[in-house]
């Protein structure tokens, strides 16, 4: 027992060591997204205004004076996003069990990233009944669960659901978005700029997706301890 | 337990309780953000459900924010063959619990299983009409043991009946009845049925037609609440068989009967019993009674029914498990198949397979879009 025991704490040991190794020789990818594509006319509301307002943005193209994208998933296939490989400093990164808000009639973040089987949880600021609708890219339901009261949150496995769509059936102008991959992925924030970090030297494939935009993927090298920064535009 | 702000784990809240989370009430929680939250079944389906099917239970809502309109709750005809099994798994599960379209959300994170019982009863105030039977008596309608409950539907019994006689090859006798039913009112109901038979005739195999049956069923005894149903009926035979074929009784045959259903626990259990009364007095009488006890594997509307018959006609009786499953979602088309096995006389009784495929034809087959 004290011997087995032992043994595991150099295993633990050992595995920090190459761990670090690996970190000091990976490099990184980062980039801006961009777009020439305008920002969309708001939505008027005629439903719970007292809660949602008259007039809400519509957050399905939300884009800078300068052009630049937020809400574009860029997605490195390859890298398997261990626990040890920390991703995307200052952007929003794949939470383990990411949390769909519904806050002010709309969904928060718009645009997330899960893992397979994660557990997404969902939950309301409002005190009207908002419906999270997640549904998959053939039209089929995942789950539709209500959330009639503020402050709940309720739990449902996300499975390997591929890019699920998030609407609500109490308020049809709301919209999400969770994009389940294994592979390293970020969503650019309101700067339309992304970051993924340790990346061990190689050369890789990297995707664009946007609810409403298109990208083609693009081939990329990436060197130890530089990062390898692209601009990209999404049409 | 499922407080305020608390996240409900999905495995554990199914555990504690059939549908629902087992919880404080949330109605009795204060919202931060707006003011109180609803507290009385009609102020809960206000807020929460109205939205989708109006205040007066309708369906009909000036903005709809859905595709699919939800069926009319105020039209009884529609609602009360429902069980509220059905409406609360619904409420819980969502519309495709029950087969129905997924834009019905589920429930049972975030209301408590009295909750949901409250909105059911709540519904059932939407149907204004007295009298009509409480559908918790609509139970899975058995092989041959007639049901109490008044039908919409469209039926076809298969019979398959293989004989080896000692002297002759064996023979397989194939029996086909087509019926349909129909409601009258809120207790009534007709039916008619028409026989088929197809079986070995010396070396060839014949055909035939029976004696066309009609039949009028009326619900006396119905709750409009509890799973207590006694009905009865009166069926008429009349000689359309094929009598030189052998098929028939050849005289009209009137046969009064009466129909019985409730459940203990969770066994349904249906009775049934007729006198055959042939106008021509040189046919003979007869006396069937049938008693079925069966229960759902699950509580979708379409689950495997397990359930075993006793038939008995004159002084013969068989015996018939059988299995029945929903072939749709919503369970409104559905087979069943079993076995009719005699318990006594077996040397001269063969084994009978026995069926039917039905379909509610009143009845979402499956969720619209
Ligand atoms: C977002 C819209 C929406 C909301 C909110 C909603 N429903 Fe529904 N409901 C539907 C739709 C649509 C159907 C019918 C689906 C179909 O016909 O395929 C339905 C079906 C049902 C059924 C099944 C009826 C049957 O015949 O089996 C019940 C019961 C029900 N709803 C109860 C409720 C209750 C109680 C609430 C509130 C706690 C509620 N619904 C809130 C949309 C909604």
């Amino acid at each position: 027992m004290g011997r087995l025991f032992a043994l595991g704490i150099l295993g633990t040991i050992a595995c920090a060591a190459l761990a670090s190794a690996a970190f000091a020789q990976a490099g990184s990818v980062t980039g801006t997204i961009t777009t020439t594509a305008k920002s969309l006319a708001p939505v008027r509301v005629t439903i719970d205004q007292k809660v949602c307002g008259a007039e809400l943005a519509d957050q399905a193209v939300v884009v800078d004076a300068q052009g630049r994208l937020a809400n574009a998933v860029v997605v490195l296939t390859g890298v398997k996003p261990f626990d040890s490989l920390t991703l995307a400093q200052g952007k929003r990164a794949a939470a383990a069990e990411p949390t769909i808000t519904n806050d002010k009639c709309a969904f928060a973040p718009r645009v997330q990233i899960a893992r397979p089987n994660a557990n997404v949880k969902t939950t309301s600021k409002d005190p009207i009944l908002h419906t999270t609708n997640a549904q998959l890219e053939n039209g089929r339901t995942l789950f539709n669960v209500a959330l009639p009261i503020a402050g709940l949150t309720i739990t449902k496995p996300i499975g390997n659901a591929g890019n699920v769509r998030l609407s609500c059936n109490t308020h049809p102008w709301m919209r999400g978005w969770l994009v389940v991959t294994a592979d390293a992925a970020v969503v650019t924030g309101a700067d339309g700029r992304f970051s993924i970090d340790n990346v061990p030297p190689g050369t890789y494939e990297l995707r664009f997706w946007h609810e409403a935009l298109k990208s083609a993927p693009q081939r990329i090298t990436v060197a130890a301890g530089k990062p390898t920064d692209l601009t990209v535009q999404m049409k | 337990m499922l407080v305020l702000g608390q996240t409900v784990n999905q495995s554990a809240s199914a555990a504690e309780s059939r549908y629902g989370a087992t919880a404080p009430k949330l109605a009795e929680q204060q919202s931060s953000v707006g003011g109180p939250t609803p507290t009385t079944v009609a102020e809960m389906w206000s807020a929460w459900c109205a939205r989708c099917h109006a205040d007066d239970g309708s369906g009909k809502v000036k903005e709809p924010t859905i595709t699919v309109e939800p069926m009319d709750f105020t039209e009884c005809k529609v609602t009360t063959p429902e069980p509220d099994a059905d409406w609360a798994r619904a409420i819980a599960k969502g519309g495709p619990g029950v087969g129905l379209s997924p834009e019905m959300p589920g429930f049972e994170d975030s209301l408590t299983r009295e909750q949901i019982s409250g909105f059911v009863k709540h519904m059932r105030g939407f149907c204004k009409e007295a009298r009509w039977p409480s559908g918790n008596a609509n139970f899975p309608r058995p092989i041959i043991t007639e049901k109490a409950f008044p039908e919409n539907e469209f039926l076809l019994l298969p019979v398959v009946s293989h004989a080896t006689e000692p002297s002759s090859a064996s023979a397989t006798d194939v029996g086909l009845v087509a019926v349909y039913e129909r409601r009258i009112g809120r207790r009534a109901m007709y039916e008619v049925g028409i026989p088929f038979y197809n079986w070995d005739f010396q070396t060839s195999r014949a055909s035939a037609i029976g004696d066309l049956a009609v039949a009028i069923k009326y619900a006396a005894y119905a709750s409009t609440t509890t799973p207590r149903i006694v009905s009865f009926g009166l069926e008429a035979t009349l000689p359309t068989g094929e009598l030189y074929k052998g098929f028939g009784k050849g005289t009209v045959v009137f046969e009064p009967f009466i129909a019985a259903g409730t459940m203990v626990g969770d066994w349904y259990v249906q009775a049934h019993g007729k006198v055959e009364l042939p106008v021509d007095t040189l046919v003979d009488r007869a006396y069937l009674y049938n008693v079925y006890v069966g229960r759902d594997t699950s509580a979708a509307p379409n689950t495997w029914t397990l359930g075993v018959e006793l038939n008995g006609e004159n002084r013969e009786l068989w015996v018939t498990p059988q299995i029945r499953k929903g072939l749709t979602g919503t369970g409104a088309l559905a087979a069943s198949l079993g076995a009719s096995i005699p318990v006594k006389y077996r040397g001269e009784r063969v084994v009978s397979w026995v069926g039917y495929l039905l379909w509610e034809f009143l009845e979402p087959l499956r969720a619209r879009r």
